[in-house]
């Protein structure tokens, strides 16, 4: 009878992430990342213009990955980081 | 055979007895289902009984239950120590049983013998005497009604299934964490529940099992082989063993399953993306060189299908390495849409001999005696392509054409895909005297369509934007013949399958193409 086995995965002890405390409200600058999936662009223009018009006073930057296949490039990830207060991603079609 | 300077074994009463003695020593392994063992043993007593407080003689005997059956049997007062754990075994690595050191009192090894062997036994029993002070004595042994030489009987260390399991729990190559299971715990329904599977039952990976996996590289188990995405992990040789075991991979698939890791994880073949996409995309390996035989890869019946353990286990593995160590499960970063059976596994050996042409990895750089796996990134197909009437090159090359040309839909344009034509279909364009690039450009020129047929309508969406027109240089541009394929190197052939039937098979890569591109690699060791 088997009584033990050899752990199949990576054997990383699952970590529990908090979210960040949600702010109480919209300020600063927002990024609008777009993952370059078709009409990913569509759903984010709208969102802007929403933006624009509920939160006045909220800047907006757009931030595109430059392909949907791999994870977004670090320099996008760290512009994000230094220079928005938040980011809305574009996911999927 | 190594003769041991320390350890602790229990005798026949429990006591601990911890060697080396003080003073001289003779150390017999021995066990009991041994003819020379039997034989000997009474020899053994006797230098007990005639060297008497002058030396020690100690018999280790390798399963505790016979202990009590040789002391009766033998009528032995010499002590017998209990190796049924077979740690001392395994620290001399002994393969022989019977097997004898005799140590001076210096506790220096300085003779050693097995099985029977007269003349190095007498020289034993008479260096024991001289040992213990009694040079000369006689130790009652009627060495006249010995036999010359009698062969040792293989050591219980050595027997299958104890070896392996030996190793695995002594040798220290393992590091992985042990999961240990409870009583009641069904191994199956575990590993299910644990999340460990595809779906399918897998083979428990007891450290037995891993440890005979390992055997088939002599690379460390600790070696890094790559970073397996999604979740970055690095992936050891041990991992790759464990997820092979559960594959049902045999050891000697282990360095293939090594290699199809490697090219996985490259930034070219970029796993990541192909098991993320959405579109279902997946790993599809092709093996050539001698290798596919070595190993008994099937590139026969069924080549693409069920019924060959290396074909099947080499891709599962893979799969359950991206699972169990990089993360992608279904739902989590595996967003495949619908997903299609040949995400299980999807893995073949190209039939070299029957085809016209260099072999896939020749034709990417390689020696045909190299061991070469090549990985591309499939999610359409596998689609059936019949032709059973075209007797000539042109005539097979525009059915394969129409047939391909409405890959994905009959708008879009293609990258990589896999035309694996069956021996018949490859010996057409054999006898036609068509090379593989006479094949792409035909499949080239009849795949062309009018751009103006390429781009999205009212009638169908899919398709190119009908802006990318300003591209070719507007309106004049909407005549213009446009091929399925970008380039004719998208067009991957090979040959795979049995004879007798003019059946062909084509794979849809993964749209966008410079996603993940077809990548080889050298099978090492």
């Amino acid at each position: 009878m088997v009584t033990q086995i050899l752990d199949p995965t990576d054997e990383r002890v699952p970590i529990k992430r908090s979210l960040t405390p949600r702010p109480e409200a919209l300020h600063g600058t927002i990024a609008l990342l777009d993952i370059s999936k078709p009409r990913g662009d569509v759903f984010l223009d709208r969102l802007e213009e929403l933006l624009h018009e509920r939160a006045p006073g909220v800047e907006t930057r757009r931030f595109m990955k430059p392909t949907v296949a791999k994870p977004a490039p670090q320099p996008i990830k760290d512009e994000i980081l230094e220079e928005c207060d938040f980011v809305i991603e574009a996911l999927a079609d | 055979m190594h003769p041991p300077t320390r350890f602790a074994l229990a005798n026949a009463d429990g006591e601990e007895m911890h060697f080396p003695p003080d003073g001289p020593v003779l150390l017999a392994l021995v066990k009991e289902d041994c003819d020379t063992c039997n034989l000997t043993l009474p020899l053994l007593e006797a230098v007990h009984r005639a060297t008497e407080d002058g030396l020690d003689v100690w018999v280790a005997v390798q399963k505790r239950d016979d202990i009590a059956v040789l002391k009766d049997r033998h009528d032995l007062t010499m002590p017998l120590l209990d190796d049924d754990a077979l740690d001392l075994s395994y620290e001399t690595d002994i393969d022989t049983v019977p097997t004898l050191f005799l140590y001076d009192e210096e506790q220096n090894c300085t003779l050693q013998t097995f099985g029977f062997d007269k003349h190095e036994w007498r020289e034993i029993a008479g260096e024991s005497m001289t040992l213990a002070g009694r040079s000369g004595g006689d130790t009652a042994i009627d060495w006249e009604a010995l036999p010359e030489q009698r062969p040792g009987c293989g050591a219980r260390n050595y027997e299958p299934g104890v070896y392996e399991r030996l190793q695995a729990l002594k040798s220290g190559d393992l590091l992985s964490r042990l999961v240990d299971l409870a009583a009641s715990d069904d191994i199956h329904e575990f590993m299910y529940e644990q999340g460990y599977t595809d779906g399918f039952p897998v083979v428990p990976p007891t450290r037995e099992r891993v440890w005979k996996m390992l055997q088939g590289t002599p690379r460390d188990p600790q070696d890094e082989v790559a970073v397996m995405p999604p979740n970055l992990a690095p992936i050891t040789v041990e991992k790759i063993a464990i997820n092979a075991v559960m594959a049902g991979a045999k050891p000697e698939y282990l360095p293939s399953i090594i290699t199809l890791v490697e090219i996985a994880c490259t930034e070219s073949f970029n796993i990541h993306g192909v098991l993320a996409t959405t579109m279902g995309a997946t790993p599809v390996g092709v093996f050539n060189g001698p290798i596919r035989d070595r190993i008994g890869m099937n590139y026969l019946h069924n080549a693409l299908g069920s019924g060959n353990r290396a074909n099947a286990s080499i891709g599962r593995a893979l799969r359950l390495c991206a699972r169990n160590v990089g993360g992608s499960v279904p739902g989590g970063t595996d967003r495949a849409t619908q997903g299609g059976p040949h995400r299980l596994t999807m893995n073949f050996a190209e039939h070299e001999d029957a085809s016209p042409w260099e072999s896939l990895a020749v034709e990417r750089g390689f020696e045909p005696t190299d061991d070469v796996a090549t990985l591309m990134a499939m999610s359409g197909g596998p689609a059936t392509v019949a032709d059973e009437r075209s007797r000539d090159g042109r005539g097979l090359a525009g059915t394969l054409a129409l047939s391909m040309s409405c890959m994905q839909d009959p708008k879009s344009p293609m990258v990589d895909t896999l035309v694996v034509l069956s021996p018949d279909h490859a010996g057409i364009f054999g006898r036609s005297g068509w090379s593989k690039d006479d094949v792409r450009e035909c499949i080239m020129e009849e795949t062309a369509i009018p751009l103006k047929d390429r781009l999205r309508s009212a009638d169908a969406g899919c398709g190119l934007p009908p802006d990318i027109v300003e591209r070719f240089g507007g309106e004049a541009a909407l005549d213009m013949p446009v091929s399925k394929f970008r380039d004719k190197s998208n067009i991957i052939l090979v040959v795979a399958g049995s004879p007798a039937a003019k059946f062909s098979t084509i794979l849809g890569g993964w749209a966008g193409g410079a996603y993940s591109l077809p990548t080889s690699g050298k099978i090492g060791v």
